[in-house]
């Protein structure tokens, strides 16, 4: 950290807002480090950990929580958290599969029905949190055991198994674009899409701009409940086609469907950057996040290292990425004072 | 002014009593088995453990944090009275270790959110899943079952007419005492003042830092009598002990009328709403309702009780463009 604050000093003549860009790209880039640092002690210790299959089944396992993972970070940026994600992906998971099951010649509008499901489910959440003005963390908890247990009392004990399925929804999240899975390609695409939205379309901008402060963004004259049901039902959107995605993945579908999930994408978003007190960090951050927690899981199990340290490993990760950016933001705070008295003395 | 405040938190708090009440007299309709002192002294053991964890959560919530990591804080706390009773170490002397333990990893999240300013949600989150792992880590995955007989009288034993579970006569002790902290002590008030306004506090001299870290030190404390509860209340210790229990604490925090955002709310209330969350659930399990309902119930309750407040505004709202009766004088 120290070289960040001997670089701050000469940063006078530099603009503002570059220095914040840079702060932030420096976090994804320590973010990458981290990436490579862990993927080369997995190496060291294991011979299986560096293929090409390996590298790819790391990836699979990555695709769809990078989704989930940018869903969540759409949230946070807003100053809000959804720990409804899990919940909202199995009951959609579980509704499309059982249409499925029922219409055997289901085609794409699977894919619809899964997107419309999600956006119902997460604008639910932010009606709760933006005109109910509940607390995030409680309405997300509440929403939480109400998916959850919709599910469980829609689906009476029955589960969907893979042979119902439509043979089509299974086969295409395992074809292979020169040698890439069809799930990573899917979540790139996915990503990227979300990325850019929340870059360079004024709504995106609108997003960020509530969560780095939302008073300003009042006097500014956004409607700061729009914004926060938007932010709430695209992340219900990706978390529904997320849903789909894991179904088609695992082929059957139970109601416990992605439980647990709501701590893996938090883990992610925040290991990637993304500020759990909004307005900072970007949607790739918390993708790569998710590659992280993939590659950890991945080594773990190669070393043969029982699954509770993984529960640990995470859960410490998330404290460890939190104190870390808070240290940043600090940093950059006194940074940006540093300059406004060096401005004002000039 | 300050009248009028309290005229409205023990009308809340009638409120939940006379809800508990109804919620009685319902199970009685659902089922004949419900009116019976046998059952409904066995009853109040399923909101004994939750509601020490709730006690807990209260005072931090007072304080303007949370702390979702509770119920894995307890599955350490009866993890470790396993291993205890596995090296055959009495009770008394196993009881004051775990809580200094469970004290410990309390404080830790103090010291994370109060001392490095970290967000109480994100700190939580996060030692939600370390200390479950951790849970793991000493007790391994294999459950243990074999507990000395002294671990289990608090959570399994009745005493005065074989009628009073010594677990029930723990938690009104607990809560008194609670209650006693926060509303008639220093400590308590210095909560609510920070709840309410934590730079005013602190430009009044309270150390913001240290009560913060004292509260969730106190809260983990808590979570180890709870632990004690569990383990004799299902004999048994492993690491994924109450999981998923903080959705009920939360709710009996939340439904009890203490603000989420801090500096508001009773202990009473917090016991109340316990009582009617038990007695709700009492009765749909006597009435054969299945788990995964009773939750929608749970969740539904939650979100009916924090939309309460907005509730009432909209319907003042609407009062208000209403024609106004004469004011009787």
């Amino acid at each position: 950290m120290s070289v960040l604050a001997e670089k701050t000093t000469p940063a006078v003549a530099v603009p503002r807002r570059s220095f914040s860009e840079f702060a932030l790209r420096l976090r994804v880039s320590g973010v990458l480090a981290f990436l490579f640092i862990t993927g080369l002690i997995f190496s060291l210790l294991t011979p299986q950990f560096l293929t090409v299959q390996n590298a790819s089944a790391i990836a699979s396992n990555a695709a769809i929580l990078s989704i989930v993972a940018a869903a969540q970070a759409i949230v946070l940026l807003t100053r809000n958290v959804d720990v409804s994600v899990g919940s909202m992906m199995g009951l959609t998971a579980y509704l499309t599969a059982d249409y499925a099951a029922r219409h055997p010649n289901v085609g794409a509008e699977l894919v619809l029905l899964a997107l419309v499901i999600g956006l119902v489910l997460g604008t639910i959440n932010g009606l709760l949190v933006a005109y109910g003005r509940v607390s995030s963390l409680i309405a997300t908890l509440a929403t939480m055991s109400l998916y959850r247990g919709f599910t469980y009392m829609y689906a009476h004990g029955q589960e969907v198994t893979s042979n119902k399925l439509p043979r089509w929804m299974l086969h295409s999240v395992d074809l292979r674009f020169w040698g890439i899975p069809m799930l990573v390609v899917i979540c790139i695409l996915v990503v990227t899409l979300v990325a850019t939205f929340l870059r360079h379309y004024p709504i995106g901008r609108r997003i960020y701009a509530v969560g780095s402060n939302p008073l300003a963004s009042v006097f500014y004259g956004l409607r700061i409940q729009r914004v926060v049901l938007l932010a709430y039902g695209l992340g219900g959107l990706l978390c529904g086609f997320a849903g789909l995605l894991y179904a088609a993945r695992v082929g059957t579908v139970t109601v416990i469907l992605a439980s647990g999930w709501e701590m893996s994408s938090l883990a992610a978003a925040v290991i990637g950057g993304v500020s759990v007190t909004g307005g900072s960090g970007t949607v790739i951050g918390a993708a790569l996040g998710a590659l992280v927690l993939a590659t950890i899981d991945n080594g773990l199990v190669l070393l043969g290292i029982p699954e509770f340290w993984r529960m640990f490993i995470q859960g410490s990760s998330i404290v460890a990425a939190a104190a870390v950016d808070v240290f940043i933001g600090v940093r950059i705070r006194k940074a940006l004072q540093g300059q406004r008295f060096a401005r004002r003395a000039a | 002014m300050k009248r009028r405040w309290n005229w409205r938190l023990s009308q809340w708090e009638m409120m939940l009593a006379i809800l508990t009440l109804a919620a009685g007299v319902w199970s009685a309709q659902l089922s004949p088995y419900y009116l019976n002192l046998d059952q409904i002294a066995d009853s109040t053991r399923q909101f004994i453990f939750p509601g020490l964890l709730a006690l807990g959560l209260m005072i931090v919530v007072v304080l303007g944090e949370i702390d979702i990591s509770l119920a894995s804080t307890l599955a350490v706390g009866s993890v470790l009275f396993s291993k205890f009773s596995a090296c055959h170490v009495q009770v008394w002397f196993a009881f004051p270790i775990v809580i200094v333990v469970c004290g410990f990893l309390g404080a830790l999240n103090g010291v994370l959110v109060a001392g490095l300013r970290l967000p109480s949600l994100a700190v939580t989150l996060g030692t939600m899943g370390a200390y479950r792992g951790l849970a793991f880590i000493i007790g391994s995955e294999k459950g243990y079952t074999d507990f000395d007989d002294s671990y289990l009288w608090v959570g399994s034993e009745r005493v005065l007419g074989d009628i009073m579970p010594v677990s029930f006569i723990l938690f009104v002790i607990v809560s008194l005492v609670v209650g006693f902290i926060m509303h008639f002590t220093v400590f308590g008030r210095r909560c609510f003042a920070v709840g309410h306004n934590k730079d005013a506090a602190w430009f009044s001299g309270i150390k913001v830092q240290t009560l913060k870290i004292q509260a969730y030190a106190l809260a983990g404390a808590l979570a180890a009598l709870a632990a004690l509860v569990w383990v004799g209340q299902y004999g048994s210790a492993r690491g994924d002990n109450a999981d998923g229990a903080i959705l009920f604490v939360v709710t009996a925090v939340v439904l009890g009328g203490v603000d989420i955002n801090g500096g508001k709310g009773t202990v009473l209330g917090v016991v109340l709403a316990l009582f009617l969350l038990g007695t709700i659930r009492n009765g749909m399990g006597l009435a054969n309702i299945a788990g995964p309902t009773q939750t929608v119930v749970l969740g539904g309750l939650l979100i009916i009780g924090v939309l309460l407040p907005v509730l009432s505004a909209v319907a003042s709202h609407i009062r208000h463009f209403l024609p106004r009766r004469a004011t009787p004088k």
